[in-house]
């Protein structure tokens, strides 16, 4: 099934915790699927719903959401809307049968890096296993 | 005017597609631009394409106009000229409306050709796509008679179904059956033909004596259709009366190619106004349209666009009401460009008129005028009294 | 339990009736509500001031030519008005003025509503060019019998929120059998009763609550579920996306006159959203073709992630749409998705807050610890 398929997953990873922790992961050397472009952003609660539904329309096969655990937001109270887009996300995508299971949140902490390696390993091959998105190689979007 | 002779076996479309692909294939340009039939089947859209293989569904003659082409060419060269050479195959209207998108500055003419072809017209859009069944051999009988009640009013009285402003023209009237005539109408036209080993031999009289024909009986139902529709509209009450079912969609301005503005005036600040003002122009006339200003959004974007008007009638497609938008606009587009002497779109150097002036010029409109109001004495004499 | 008002006209004149009484005792300064335009030639909103001009109005008539949650949002903007103004509105276009108005894109104050158990509404072509009058009789003839009535827009056969909660006056349409001869007003709060002291007509106390409109919405319910499931199977998957919304020509009119859609300068218009030369250079290397201008399915999901929430399904979109597609199923279908994960009820209650603007510290517990 996998034939070599090498997906394309976007990572949203905010400053303080999510990437400062995937930074660690790499300074630990710690594997790390290559199919994960990451993109810092400031807050978890930047993330608009239009990058992830861009991404998956540009033909990401993954989109990953990172942030702080709740309550340990840098800015307070960023991740708490960035759990609701999510599942406002989820939902739309549930809805129009878009594979929601291509979306992921996560909570990452900063001394986290094994979670980060983990988790992005688990869903580099989840989407493996999937396949390529759907929406490759559409035209007509 | 010298051309080559495009033999059309037993389909022109698919001629002009071999001709497109053999394009590609010498790289005289590296994409194309061209109508292509959406998965639903029931309606058409612009694709650039790269592709050969792609190219084989596309539709050079669609029956509709769901994007006007100048749209679709302002959005790919909005923000610069293109770094590819492109042809993009469209109807004359849409390559009228990109040359004055480009003097607007939306557009650029940069590594663009242009394919345009003798266009019987379209068909109304929202019956078209209701109904394609029915509508793409409505199409056809179009194509073979020229004259058809089922395109758009617009369209039937359209006499600019020529070759303004184009690279490479194909010309169908007057064709020996089974032959189209291709020419090129431009540099860049020629040189592409020549790339192709087209020889530019064949003569283009009976083409000309055809469009000839064709223009002059247009012109004719035009003047008849104009003559008619301005008794319908002309007045305040009739005009009233024309927009009166407009429920201020905004749709005709927002596929219009010509309105080009993101934020169009009547959508802005300008007119978001405190309710006493409302409520003291529902006092002062005993009741208020709402929402407020629907003639004045009309009559306000026919002054900010009527000089660059086309004609091409996707105003009248959009609308939900049926209002006969594109005829009335066209209608006073035809007085008002040639006032200036303008035809919009025939030529990519002619200045836009509202960026041009002439120290001299409107001298005949001046003379009433100051006949009228700048008599002396008495008429002072009484406007200082009614002070 | 609510007064009712039995005023012994036809429904229609009887509303009238009542507008032109408001207006003369000056309990209120202003009326908005439905009207012939031009002679008949067409219906649209009209804030009226003189009594006189009554004659010319149409209060229930079956058409929305805009949603009057929107007009009453242009019109509240930048204050309120300072005498009270009577506006007669649909219940989805009162829902649609309560969801605007938590946007800070208008307000109550010095409003009376009158709205209507509402039977619904025919889709706005069928103003263009035709007979108002046999619109009109149709349709009340259809009343009575308490069903769905044929013709009519598929969001308001399958809308569940006809009886407007939070209106002042209540006109009881539906399946009332005597409309040629008697007008019901339901005064529905106390400044509902207060506006009606006066006028003449036979009270009694009576509840809102009827086995027919408990019939009628059960059948919503039904024909609801089987729009939606039918939808549901149509829109699966991007290919399901793009047979569906493939025709749009972007025109936005959806937006445009979707009462949610405030924004003045759309982001889907805005120049953060136009492709740049190198994004459409860099979808032809990838895909060998691509749509020209492009955004066609990302404007309509990203129109569903910025108002799917407060998406109250009035069908201006399904209306408005020059192509035919089927706007207002899919974004009601989706709706009604987001809204019940924030249990959240769009355009109710003034008070309810916007799932975006709050969140819960303990909710969602299961996202993001895996």
């Amino acid at each position: 099934m996998n034939n070599g398929f090498e997906p394309n997953i976007i990572g949203f990873l905010c400053n303080w915790c999510a990437y400062t922790g995937a930074d660690l992961a790499g300074v630990a050397r710690m594997k790390v699927p290559s199919s994960l472009r990451v993109i810092r952003v400031m807050c978890s609660g930047r993330i608009d719903p239009l990058f992830v539904i861009k991404a998956f329309l540009k033909g990401a096969d993954g989109v990953m959401m990172m942030g702080c655990h709740p309550g340990d937001c840098h800015y307070q109270k960023g991740n708490f809307s960035a759990r609701r887009r999510f599942m406002l996300l989820r939902t739309i995508l549930d809805n129009l049968a878009l594979e929601p299971e291509r979306l992921g949140l996560w909570w990452v902490s900063a001394s986290e890096g094994q979670r980060y390696s983990r988790v992005a390993e688990e869903f580099a091959n989840k989407i493996k296993n999937l396949g390529p998105s759907p929406v490759r190689g559409e035209i007509f979007l | 005017m010298k051309g080559s002779i495009l033999p059309f076996e037993k389909d022109l479309e698919k001629s002009i597609l071999a001709f497109l692909k053999t394009g590609l294939d010498k790289e005289c340009f590296e994409a194309v631009l061209i109508p292509h039939k959406i998965p639903s089947d029931d309606n058409y859209a612009y694709l650039l394409i790269k592709d050969k293989t792609l190219l084989q569904g596309a539709s050079p003659l669609p029956p509709v106009i769901p994007v006007q082409g100048a749209k679709a060419v302002s959005a790919l060269t909005r923000w610069g000229p293109s770094k590819k050479k492109i042809l993009a195959v469209m109807h004359p209207c849409e390559i009228r409306a990109t040359v004055e998108l480009s003097k607007l500055r939306q557009a650029s003419l940069d590594n663009l050709v242009f394919l345009s072809f003798d266009c019987p017209g379209v068909m109304p859009l929202s019956g078209y796509v209701k109904n394609p069944g029915e509508g793409d051999p409505a199409y056809q009988d179009a194509r073979q008679k020229w004259e058809s009640a089922k395109m758009r009013p617009v369209c039937q009285t359209c006499s600019e179904f020529g070759a303004p402003a184009s690279d490479l023209h194909i010309g169908l009237l007057g064709a020996e059956e089974g032959n189209a005539f291709l020419f090129p109408a431009s540099l860049e036209g020629k040189r592409i033909m020549d790339k192709l080993g087209l020889e530019t031999s064949a003569s283009s009289d009976g083409w000309e004596r055809e469009v000839e024909k064709l223009k002059k009986a247009r012109e004719e139902k035009r003047r008849g259709a104009h003559q008619s529709l301005q008794t319908r509209v002309e007045g305040p009450d009739k005009l009233l009366e024309t927009f009166s079912s407009c429920i201020n969609c905004h749709n005709c301005m927002r596929v219009c190619p010509v309105c080009y503005c993101r934020q169009c005036y009547f959508d802005s600040d300008a007119f978001k106004l405190p309710p006493e003002n409302f409520l003291a122009r529902a006092q002062k006339k005993g009741s208020l349209r709402l929402p407020a200003d629907t003639l004045l959004f009309h009559l306000g974007r026919m002054s900010h666009m009527i000089l660059s008007c086309v004609s091409c009638g996707t105003c009248e497609d959009a609308c939900p009401m049926g209002i006969p938008v594109a005829q009335v606009f066209s209608l006073v587009a035809e007085n008002a460009q040639r006032l200036f002497n303008y035809v919009p779109g025939r030529s990519k150097e002619e200045p836009l008129p509202a960026a041009v002036y002439r120290e001299e010029e409107l001298c005949e409109m001046e003379k009433p005028y100051l006949e009228t109001y700048a008599r002396t004495g008495e008429r002072d004499a009484s406007a200082s009294e009614n002070k | 339990m609510p007064q009712l008002l039995k005023i012994s006209k036809s429904v229609d004149e009887g509303t009238k009736a009542f507008l032109e009484f408001l207006l003369k005792e000056k309990k209120v300064c202003g009326v908005i509500t439905l009207r012939k335009i031009h002679g008949d030639q067409g219906i649209g909103y009209s804030l009226i001031t003189r009594p006189d001009d009554l004659e010319e109005a149409l209060p229930l008539f079956p058409l929305m030519p805009a949603n009057g949650g929107k007009i009453l949002s242009r019109l509240t903007l930048r204050g309120s008005p300072k005498e009270p103004v009577a506006a007669v509105m649909k219940p989805c276009e009162m829902r649609a003025f309560i969801e605007l108005i938590k946007r800070k894109q208008g307000s109550l104050d010095n409003f009376v509503f009158i709205s209507q158990t509402c039977p619904g509404v025919y889709p706005i072509e069928m103003s263009s060019g035709g007979d108002l009058e046999t619109l009109a009789s149709r349709y009340r003839e259809n009343i009575q019998l308490g069903e769905n009535i044929p013709e009519t827009r598929s969001a308001c056969r399958t809308c569940l929120h006809f009886t407007p909660p939070n209106a002042d006056i209540i006109v009881s349409l539906i399946a009332e059998k005597d409309l040629d001869k008697s007008c019901s007003l339901f005064l529905n709060s106390k400044k509902g009763e207060a506006l009606a002291d006066g006028m003449a007509g036979e009270r009694r106390e009576q509840t809102l609550d009827s086995p027919e409109l408990r019939l009628l919405h059960n059948k919503k319910k039904e024909e609801r579920k089987k729009l939606f499931d039918e939808m549901g199977t149509e829109m699966r998957g991007i290919e399901g996306l793009i047979r569906l919304f493939g025709k749009c020509i972007g025109c936005h009119g959806c937006s445009y006159v979707c009462p949610l859609c405030y924004c003045d300068l759309c982001f889907f218009d805005s120049k953060p959203n136009e492709s740049r030369p190198i994004s459409y250079q860099g979808d032809l290397e990838r895909k060998g073709a691509t749509r020209i201008p492009s955004g066609t399915i990302f404007y309509h999901l990203g129109r569903l992630a910025h108002m799917s929430v407060s998406c109250i399904g009035c069908g201006m979109c399904t209306d408005v749409c020059p192509v035919d597609i089927p706007v207002s199923t899919i974004f009601s279908r989706v709706g009604e998705s987001v809204q019940k994960i924030f249990d959240y009820r769009p355009g109710m209650d003034v008070e309810e807050v916007l799932p975006f603007a709050v969140y819960k510290e303990e909710e969602f517990q299961e996202i993001g610890e895996q």
